[in-house]
């Protein structure tokens, strides 16, 4: 079956077996061994053979070919033995093609060679049939010596040693120029897309799971990581203000990424700062610059779905040399060809239209795998702990809730009649966490390059003040004194990685898990969520055994506030664990990561600086204990508060500057009054040691 | 799996030409877990006979125009197929559409409970309860693989006050149909909030006239 308007110049063939399929690619090739008219039908069939049919089933069809030679070609020249000796016998001629094609196939995918031995040795056994024939030259053109190893492919995170450049960087967030951030995303980027090989393209475009597939898995896992890291990053920090200054950062990232042509990064990380969860956040929008605000459109609108993804596509399409394609448009078109076009058509025949036009995505996607020279060059120790960063990861419901504990909905807008409940699913949008042993692996890298670049007196601990930097990386995990399990006042590695193992296990939701009990109240008590009446004579609500809260039967499923006491509660029991003497193991466990733990640390922190925020805090815990629950505020009074308690602390911060200024200008007049005082003891000592010489010369003179 | 499509761009081509001024375009998204058949339905509707050249990156390639009720409408899938494990950015998908056809497949138990959750992120992402949606079980040929029983289906639907349809991609069964009466909903929708906003300018005017008078 021919057509006459090819696809792809010289694939002209619609439908064939595949042993017609194999004499056509032999028949592409001319006497000289090269391409007749640059016909693409050899590659586009190497290329495309493994979605119909096995590479050793293939290897094996040239052997047959080869082998049946004259059944194919008839040699007409007169008296001709068909041995490698003659000149111009057809058979000879074919032979050779035969092999100009399974050259053509090592020399163009030498990765389906050292990824498959069945098929290394079939082609092994092809040599030696040639070689037995005493047709020496012919043999040397199926050379399998100069196929490089790709044994990177099969491991899921081999490192690269020529990558490892030092280049000092810094580890943390808040030093991390935008550049470094996104050349290092591209890094890791880029080691996950060029893993996927054919045969994970094409397992996900026949099944659409990712059930035995864990490269794309992780290339995919690694997207929906970063996109949640923005959010959670975003989401940790306690003001508007602060809140878009890390936007900021992230545009800044995202138009590197552009630069570098990293166009699945960029998806990420656009769609993690478009995230309904950020979106909603209209105080925060307010603080976003203009002109950021603008570049981000252009990207919403440069990656939008609209019209089939037109933008992206013209515009992926006119980037040259290193790129990074949005991996799930195109793994969309593959999905609709092959649900659109069938493999085989009329009975068994492999239907090469659709081989031809599926060619055109895959070809493009493994042209673009074989980049020898990524525009970047990484930190290894900075990969670690991006890597880690991007390992922990939350629900989307987590995030969201965390997003409406930040700036709450707007009284009125929310809906006043109670809808379906929110509850924490299990259900992980398909893609499963990484295995134990990545994460531990993940953690023992990252554990190590923190050390390596912050235990500057190399004794295997780090400070407080190490730990507080590093922290501002990982969103929402715990503070030191939790980390520090033996509280000496630093952390070894072994702490370390405990804590971030552990902190893998455990999900954030725990904080917003209320504990209910149905309850008694004695005298009129409001609703936390819907600030109605509790009403009834018995049983008129239900209270959180832990922070205390209450709220009517059918509110308490939408309460989104966090759980606040449990960390009291884990405060108090962290001293008793310490009073008892009781292993601190079980503490840790204990213990959760909040949002606010860190920011309420610090608080107390400063109260021990002045008086009066210790006051205020003590103030505060009191109403918290004393009320029960039952003064509790609506959320918004709450989050003023918050704010209060945050201008309080920048005033402290600014009141704290002044006074280290005082204590600088005091220190200088001290260094001043000591040198002063040196001189006087000086003249002083001269002064008396004259008056000595004098009364010696004296009693001298006088005896 | 399915034979062939045709497509029919030629009367589509034509009737741009003819006619300038744009019909209305219905935004639909297809959700659902990954091999539900979204895909199939999809094409299933777009074309219907043989086709050959197939082009999945074409601009127009999920844009079609249609007669809803003899007005002519323009229809515009978004096919979410290969990107359900992109978690991340479904949210901003969502946010484009106008209607959702929540696809599971009736051999598959695992693809029905994950239609809560589309459900539960669509009306997050949409922020409103009643917007156009319908629950389609597909596959609805495989009778003997069923592992989602139509009362347990039905029993969601009505939770979520939304319909319930069977189709096949395969047959053919109820694909016009699901992709209609979305529309149908949409159009109402869009109706609807043309008529509240009109409501309001004559309630507006009226507040006017009142006014005048009395002075």
């Amino acid at each position: 079956m021919e057509e006459d308007k090819p696809l792809i110049p010289g694939v002209t063939v619609r439908a064939a077996t595949p042993e017609r399929l194999v004499h056509l690619c032999v028949e592409s090739f001319g006497k000289d061994g090269r391409l007749v008219e640059d016909n693409e039908f050899p590659s586009v069939l190497f290329l495309m053979h493994k979605w119909f049919m096995t590479s050793d089933e293939m290897a094996e069809a040239y052997v047959d070919l080869y082998q049946s030679c004259s059944d194919t070609v008839a040699c007409m020249k007169p008296g001709c033995n068909h041995r490698p000796s003659s000149i111009d016998c057809q058979i000879q001629i074919y032979k050779a093609k035969i092999c100009y094609a399974v050259r053509f196939w090592i020399s163009n995918f030498p990765v389906h060679f050292d990824l498959d031995h069945r098929l290394s040795t079939v082609v092994k056994r092809f040599a030696n049939l040639v070689q037995c024939e005493g047709n020496l030259t012919l043999k040397q053109l199926i050379d399998l010596s100069k196929v490089p190893s790709y044994d990177w492919m099969r491991n899921m995170s081999v490192r690269n040693p020529s990558m490892r450049h030092n280049r000092k960087v810094s580890l943390v967030f808040n030093h991390l120029e935008p550049m470094e951030l996104a050349e290092h995303l591209t890094y890791l980027e880029y080691k996950a897309f060029r893993r996927i090989n054919f045969t994970d393209f094409k397992n996900y475009a026949v099944t659409a799971s990712l059930k035995d597939n864990p490269k794309l898995e992780r290339s995919i896992a690694l997207f929906n990581g970063l996109s949640q890291w923005i959010q959670c990053m975003v989401l940790s920090k306690t003001t508007p203000q602060q809140r878009a200054d890390v936007i900021v950062k992230f545009v800044n990232v995202a138009k590197k990424l552009r630069i570098l042509q990293n166009f699945n990064t960029l998806m990420s990380v656009v769609g993690g700062l478009t995230h309904s969860a950020l979106a909603r956040l209209a105080k925060t929008n307010a603080c976003i610059p203009s002109e950021t605000q603008k570049t981000l459109m252009e990207f919403t609108e440069l990656l939008s779905s609209n019209n089939n993804f037109s933008n992206y596509r013209k515009v992926f399409n006119q980037c040259c040399h290193f790129k990074i394609p949005i991996l799930g448009v195109h793994l969309k078109d593959l999905i609709l060809l092959h649900t659109a076009l069938p493999d085989k058509v009329e009975g068994s025949l492999v239907n090469f239209r659709k081989m031809a036009q599926l060619s055109q995505t895959l070809k493009e996607l493994t042209k673009l795998q074989n980049h020898d020279n990524i525009p970047v060059c990484a930190n290894m120790d900075l990969v670690n702990t991006l890597r880690l960063s991007l390992d922990l990861h939350y629900t989307e419901d987590e995030i969201y809730e965390l997003s409406l504990a930040r700036e709450p909905r707007n009284s009125l807008s929310s809906p006043s009649t109670p809808t379906k409940p929110v509850v924490f699913a299990d259900w992980l949008a398909g893609v499963s966490p990484p295995v134990p042993n990545t994460i531990n692996k993940h953690v023992h890298d990252m554990v190590e390059a923190v050390f390596k670049n912050y235990d500057h007196d190399k004794d295997g601990f780090i400070s407080h003040e190490e730990f507080e930097s590093i922290a501002g990386n990982f969103p929402f995990i715990d503070s030191f004194c939790v980390l520090d399990a033996d509280k000496d006042g630093m952390i070894s590695k072994a702490e370390m990685k405990t804590y971030f193992i552990r902190a893998n296990c455990h999900a954030l939701r725990k904080c917003f898990k209320h504990d209910f009990h149905e309850i008694t109240y004695f005298k009129p008590t409001f609703c936390i969520h819907c600030t109605g009446l509790l009403w009834g004579l018995i049983k008129q609500g239900w209270k959180c055994k832990d922070c205390g809260i209450n709220a009517h039967k059918h509110c308490k499923d939408l309460v989104v506030m966090e759980c606040r006491s449990k960390q009291h509660a884990a405060c108090n029991r962290r001293q008793d664990s310490v009073t008892n003497g009781t292993p601190t193991q079980e503490l840790t466990y204990s213990s959760k990561r909040k949002m606010s733990q860190r920011q309420k640390r610090n608080r107390v922190h400063q109260g021990t600086q002045t008086e009066e925020i210790y006051f205020m805090d003590y103030q505060m815990r009191n109403s918290h204990m004393n009320g029960d629950g039952e003064y509790y505020e609506e959320q918004g009074q709450l989050y003023d508060r918050l704010l209060k308690a945050e201008e309080a602390r920048d005033k402290l911060m600014a009141e704290n500057a002044r006074l280290e200024a005082k204590l600088e200008a005091s220190n200088d007049q001290i260094v001043t009054l000591k040198s002063h005082v040196g001189m006087i003891r000086k003249n002083t000592i001269t002064f008396i040691l004259e008056q000595m010489d004098a009364l010696h010369i004296q009693r001298d003179t006088e005896v | 799996m399915f034979s062939c499509w045709n497509r029919r761009p030629k009367p589509a081509v034509m009737s741009k030409a003819k006619t300038q001024q744009p019909a209305v375009i219905h935004k639909v998204i297809m959700v659902g877990s990954g091999g539900v058949g979204k895909s199939a339905l999809t094409l299933q509707f777009m074309y219907d006979e043989f086709v050959e050249d197939y082009e999945p990156t074409k601009a127009d390639s999920y844009r079609k125009k249609v007669v809803l009720d003899g007005e002519e409408v323009q229809i515009d899938i978004l096919d979410t197929a290969g990107q359900e494990d992109y978690a991340a950015i479904r949210d901003n998908y969502f946010r484009s559409g106008e209607g959702f056809l929540c696809v599971f497949s009736i051999t598959e138990q695992e693809s029905f409970q994950a239609t809560a959750e589309f459900r539960e992120q669509i009306l997050r992402v949409k922020n409103d309860d009643n917007i156009p949606f319908l629950l389609v079980g597909n596959k609805c040929d495989l009778e003997d693989k069923r592992q989602v029983t139509i009362d347990e289906a039905q029993t969601r639907a009505q939770q979520w006050a939304v319909p319930y349809v069977e189709t096949s991609a395969k047959t053919r069964a109820n694909v016009d149909k699901v992709f209609y009466d979305l529309m149908r909903e949409i159009r109402s929708r869009k109706m609807e909030a043309i008529r509240q906003s009109n409501g309001k300018k004559i309630r507006k005017k009226e507040s006017k006239k009142r006014k005048c008078t009395i002075l």
